[in-house]
């Protein structure tokens, strides 16, 4: 791993990246406040009487459905490992939140949508691109329910060999074979090691 | 039989018995009935035998002997003839640890002359070199202590050897040459440290690094059980003082660590840079500037291809130490030095952000505040490169790389030279700041930045907005009106700039205003206040953009220099407000902001008796206002929660005041500056108007504030049976109602002296009221009842030891057993008002007293319960155990885990649950074998919970609590506990992962993948 191939890749702020902390944290405001004196009266006091309140259990479970959106998918691969770095892919912009794409079902009889995810590598003949699309494709398999459909891909352009990387990302058999290899299955666990 | 002869018979079947044996010898020698003669004419047969072993026992015998004898019994004159005699049998090759051991106990009885040191040391290297010949630890050792010994006490004399004899240094070196032993090479270090630093090593230097550095890197790993206690870490320490001990060693040192720094091994590399800091440190400037620049080249690439993070963090202390080392000396080297860092670091940040660029900038940062001069060349080699990188830049992403190194250097230039209130590591008399030649350009490209770029750009501003506040802060740089021009930035940005994203920016400059506040208060108080105030009206027209402003406002009070003032300006805006007859909602605003002022500056409030002040000006008002009746009280006082915020104010001011300043207040503690007599008002009259009971939030907070000492209007046992009685009443509001009972407390907590506290409940236990009476139990006597013992426990009174039975008794009650099961979960609930700042008497062990006092008998009987009444102890188990600290529950958990497994079986009891998980989860952090035995029952219970179930479906927060608890079961139990219940966890977590949820899903996420990874584990081991 010594002869890095792209020794000196650029690297995206921490706090240019994507994330749902941003808006969700934040309930804003109709009057530009930030929430600074809400806590001046705490509230358990007041909330909490445990007798006044039979324990309805609908505090924040107000039935309200958050589905899975680009967002959680890049949530969940943005913090992968590069193998030759120790950079997160979303760091180094090899994943990107323009990048990934949900389809929903595509009749209202199935079940099945499908989470398309194109790839950047950080060089255009960079021979790790497969290892790193196995690893987010392992990633996805593992952390997303089974009514998704997984692809990931080298994004157009980006890659030398695109499509033959794309063939290989694409085939279940040679995936699969590919998760027998136990060297592979190393670098993929040291890879997802850093996933939060 | 003779003592020898004992010995002897002894030496080998019990230690122990051969020294009480050469005691005794000793012994007879000081009270004169052995003569020393006649101890070493009994010796001589065994000296002069033929077995090597009853030569070295002899000696061993003769070393014990003197070791025991009490000083000055033995004669110079002997002394001297026992030296010469030991000192002749080195010449044996047998017993020489003995014979070491001898000499250090005759030294330990009398100081020798320099002459026989010298004879000792020379016979030593004539009859023993290489010590390494004895081939056990136990015999060289000794010999090591005495030489050990002899460099310790007898320096000049081994050193006049050392100039009068040009060979005997190396004669020295090489008499220690292979050892092996950890224990002795201890010994050996520091014996070579001695000529290391204090003799002139001449032509033996390399031999003399050599002797040492063949260690090099210690690779020692004690064994398991190590009775020595030396640790590889020692060893390393030693080894690297000796590296260190002298410049003359750098020819070698250098080379040969650079050398050692390409290893593989990533333990010895961390070796090699943490000698190369030392040496560097201790060398001096001249010689480190001989290696400088190879210095540099070699620990560069550690940072810039960073392998392992902390190798990095070394060396860049290295390039540190290497700077700091030469600032010591002329600037001709220092200069030499950082040329070329300057050189690369600026072809590195030409292609800004990448991972080199970041290196770069982190070794600047890191070498930039060693000295006034290091960071002046830094500045001036810099940042001309900088600006013109700057200027040319084509994308935001790279100038904010730029400005990231630009920020960096003059916070390091802040270290050095200090800020406006304190001086720097220069100290006051520093030369010239590079910086001032700067300072126009640096301030025009930050404050130009943050000024007209996108508010879409959020880290650019946030560098622009960090660089403005370094640039203010550094002593002496700007003037005021240039520090007005960034507060006028920063204000505009804080008042009049849309909101966007997080608002980080917004949030960043008031806190940089805060800041600068610290530093120069004044011209914050004449260019951002007014501003501030402009922005806030009189009387509003339901705009509302003014929260936001006071919100603002009120965070500049954390700066104590300007507390004073940003309250005055609130109190004012306040009473415009209300003589304006302002919104209420705006009204609130003013309050809060107050109030949280107030709590920014409490500490300053606490050391200034001077707060009478406030209390003229904020306290009494508001009283009068909150009671008034007529125009000049607010709508909004008639809001329960606009009237907690006024409490709040009032107590926090009054609380720091002596007793007999309170009891101006405390005799309108019911009252309020109105004209009604107490009698007629809450809580003494049920039937006073409905506008009265709401100013009992008020004074519950104001009673809050009271010392103890200070004296209540009436009396005591009339106050507890009417707050008793008035808590009663059906139509009170929920807070007032819970404001009594708090006062209720309150009282019992704070004004009972011990004594009386034991009885203070029994007016209400007694008839008529009989609190405790099962018939006469209901909701509005459970909570008096739970009221009153939080202010007792609190002070862990023995008067719980009666309480507490009757209330656990009452957990079988057939109709309120379930609602006390509840209360639980109130007595050690942390409290707002019962606090110590409020003056309460608050022991120190009272969690761990109700604990004692209540979990075991509650476990005891669960077991006796009857069906239906069971869930009744498991709620009141977690409504305890969910406030207490792990550490106070962790004995008792064994007892305890099979009412918590049930507990996670308990259906709509959420609380409940969510207790029951946490203290799992302790269990499994702090106690995993506890729960090793229940692995099955466990986990199947978390699973259950961790899953929507239709028919008692746990919220969000339970299922994401039970994923989490089982994410650490892998980590704590043992592996082939696990092994069995990975396939089971990882498919029936699926589900999780399709949680409607987000919070759920991402704990589930986590979770499966640590148990997907349970196997795999297993293959590494």
């Amino acid at each position: 791993m010594d002869d890095k191939q792209n020794a000196n890749p650029t690297i995206l702020s921490l706090s240019d990246l994507p994330s749902r902390r941003r808006e969700s944290n934040v309930k804003r405001r109709d009057d530009g406040a930030t929430g600074l004196f809400d806590d001046l009266i705490p509230q358990y006091s007041y909330l909490n009487d445990p007798f006044e309140q039979p324990l309805s259990s609908s505090d924040s479970d107000d039935g309200s459905v958050e589905d899975i959106d680009e967002q959680e998918v890049y949530d969940l691969i943005s913090s992968i490992s590069d193998p030759e770095h120790p950079l997160s892919l979303g760091s180094l912009a090899v994943v990107n939140l323009p990048d990934i794409h949900i389809q929903p079902p595509s009749s209202p009889h199935s079940s099945i949508s499908t989470v398309l995810v194109e790839i950047t590598p950080t060089i255009t003949h960079c021979s790790l691109a497969t290892v790193i699309g196995l690893g987010v494709r392992v990633r996805l398999e593992q952390a997303l329910p089974p009514r998704f459909r997984v692809d990931v891909r080298i994004k157009k352009g980006t890659h030398s060999t695109d499509e033959a990387v794309n063939k290989q990302l694409g085939d279940k058999e040679r995936v699969a074979a590919a998760l027998e290899n136990g060297t592979l299955m190393g670098v993929l666990r040291k890879m997802l090691s850093t996933c939060e | 039989m003779s003592d020898i002869q004992q010995f002897l018979l002894d030496y080998d079947r019990n230690k122990r018995e051969a020294s009480q044996v050469a005691q005794k010898s000793a012994t007879r020698l000081a009270d004169g009935d052995l003569k020393l003669l006649m101890l070493i004419e009994e010796l001589g047969e065994y000296f002069n035998s033929e077995d090597g072993a009853v030569r070295s026992k002899a000696m061993a015998y003769l070393a014990e002997v003197l070791g025991f004898v009490p000083p000055k019994v033995l004669s110079l004159q002997q002394r001297n003839l026992l030296c010469d005699f030991i000192l002749s049998r080195t010449e044996d090759g047998e017993g020489i640890g003995s014979c070491a051991k001898a000499l250090l106990a005759l030294e330990e009885r009398g100081k020798w002359d320099n002459g026989r040191v010298q004879d000792i040391m020379e016979t030593l290297l004539a009859n023993t070199s290489p010590l390494r010949q004895y081939k056990q630890q136990s015999e060289r050792y000794p010999v090591l202590r005495l030489i050990d010994a002899l460099l310790a006490r007898y320096r000049d004399a081994l050193r006049t050897l050392h100039d009068s004899k040009p060979d005997f240094l190396s004669r020295f070196i090489a008499y220690f040459d292979g050892e092996k032993d950890p224990r002795n090479l201890m010994v050996v270090f520091s014996i070579l440290r001695v000529p290391m630093t204090e003799w002139d090593v001449g032509a033996d230097a390399q031999d003399l690094f050599d002797a040492v550095f063949n260690y090099f890197p210690i690779t020692f790993r004690p064994p398991p059980d190590d009775p020595y206690g030396i640790t590889a870490q020692d060893l390393k320490d030693r080894l690297r003082e000796c590296i260190s001990s002298t410049a003359d060693f750098a020819p070698y040192a250098f080379p040969a660590l650079l050398d050692k720094l390409d290893s593989t091994s990533m333990n010895t590399k961390r070796d090699v840079l943490h000698t190369i800091i030392s040496s560097v440190k201790e060398y001096g400037p001249r010689t480190v500037s001989l290696y400088s620049i190879t210095l540099w080249d070699a620990l560069k690439f550690e940072i810039l291809n960073v392998q392992e993070e902390d190798l990095a963090e070394e060396a860049l202390d290295g390039l540190a130490a290497i700077a700091q080392t030469l600032s010591q000396g002329t600037n001709g080297p220092l200069n030499a030095y950082l040329r070329p860092i300057i050189k690369e670091c600026n072809e590195h940040l030409e292609d800004a952000p990448t991972k080199q660029s970041q290196a770069a900038a982190r070794i600047l940062s890191r070498i930039a505040n060693v000295s006034p001069d290091v960071t002046n060349l830094l500045l001036a080699g810099i940042l001309p490169t900088m600006f013109t990188l700057f200027q040319s830049a084509d994308n935001m992403a790279k100038r904010r790389g730029l400005l990231e190194v630009l920020v960096q250097l003059i916070k390091a230039n802040i270290d050095v030279y200090g800020d406006w209130r304190s001086t720097g590591s220069a100290g006051a008399a520093a030369p010239n700041n590079a910086l001032s030649q700067y300072r126009d350009q640096a301030l025009d490209i930050v404050l130009h930045g943050l000024e007209t770029s996108p508010i879409n750009n959020v880290s650019y501003r946030l560098v622009c907005a960090d660089g403005l506040l370094q640039l203010s802060k550094v002593r002496e740089l700007l003037n005021e009106d240039d520090i007005g021009k960034i507060i006028q930035l920063l204000h505009a940005i804080v008042i009049h700039e849309e909101s966007f994203g997080k608002d980080e920016i917004k949030e960043s400059a008031i806190n940089s205003l805060v800041e600068i506040a610290h530093q120069k208060p004044q011209v914050v108080i004449d260019k951002a206040f007014p501003a501030f105030m402009a922005q806030l009206p009189d009387t509003d027209e339901g705009s509302k953009g003014h929260v936001a402003v006071l919100e603002a406002f009120a965070k500049l009070a954390s700066e104590e220099k300007v507390f004073d003032t940003v309250i005055l300006r609130l109190k004012n805006k306040f009473s415009a407000a209300v003589s304006q007859n302002a919104s209420s909602g705006y009204i609130v605003a003013l309050l809060s902001a107050i109030l949280y002022a107030l709590t920014k500056g409490s500490s300053k409030l606490e050391q200034d008796p001077n707060t009478s002040t406030y209390y003229q000006d904020i306290v009494l008002p508001l009283l009068k206002r909150t009671s008034s009746t007529d125009g000049s009280h607010p709508v909004a006082f008639d809001n329960e929660t606009t009237l907690d915020l006024v409490g709040r104010i009032c107590n926090i001011v009054v609380r720091s005041q002596s007793a007999e300043k309170q009891e101006e207040i405390a005799s309108e503690l019911y009252t309020l500056f109105r004209n009604t007599p107490q009698a007629e008002l809450p809580p003494f009259s049920i039937s006073a108007p409905l506008e009265t009971h709401r100013t009992m939030i008020v004074s519950t907070h104001l009673l809050a504030s009271f010392r103890k000492e200070t004296r209540l209007p009436c009396e005591i046992e009339l106050l507890v049976s009417s707050l008793a009685n008035y808590t009663q009443q059906p139509d009170l509001s929920i807070s007032v109602r819970s404001v009594s009972l708090r006062q209720l407390s309150l009282v019992i907590n704070k004004f009972y002296s011990a004594a009386a506290l034991k009885t203070c409940m029994d007016p209400l236990m007694n008839a008529p009221f009989e609190l405790f009476s099962p018939e006469k139990l209901d909701p509005p006597r459970i909570r008096i009842i739970f009221a009153c013992l939080k202010g007792i426990l609190l002070r862990s009174s023995p008067v719980l030891a009666k309480l507490y039975p009757q209330l656990l008794g009452f957990l079988s009650h057939q109709k309120y057993g379930t609602v006390i099961a509840h209360g639980f979960s109130t007595l050690l609930q942390p409290d707002d008002l019962l606090t110590k700042q409020n003056h309460c008497q608050i022991s120190g062990l009272h969690k761990q007293k109700s604990f004692a006092l209540l979990v075991p008998n509650i476990t005891q009987a669960f077991r006796d319960a009857s069906t239906e009444t069971r869930p009744n102890y498991l709620i009141a188990l977690s409504g305890i155990l969910r406030w207490l600290p792990f550490d106070i529950v962790i004995e008792e958990v064994p007892s305890l885990i099979l009412l918590l497994l049930q507990s996670l079986d308990l259906k709509g009891e959420d609380f409940v649950k969510e207790a029951a998980i946490g203290t799992l989860a302790s269990t499994l952090r702090e106690k995993p074998e506890v729960v090793q035995e229940h692995a099955g029952s466990l986990i199947s219970r978390l699973l259950a919970n961790s899953v929507v179930n239709k028919e008692s479906p746990s919220p969000a927060r339970v299922r994401a609590a039970a994923c989490r608890c089982l994410m650490l079961v892998p980590d704590k139990l043992k592996l082939e506990v696990v092994l069995p219940y990975r396939r089971q966890v990882c498919k029936k977590l699926t589900a999780a992962l399709d949680d409607g949820k987000r919070e759920v899903r991402s704990a589930a996420v986590r979770c499966r993948a640590r148990w997907l990874d349970v196997d795999e584990a297993g293959d590494d081991d």
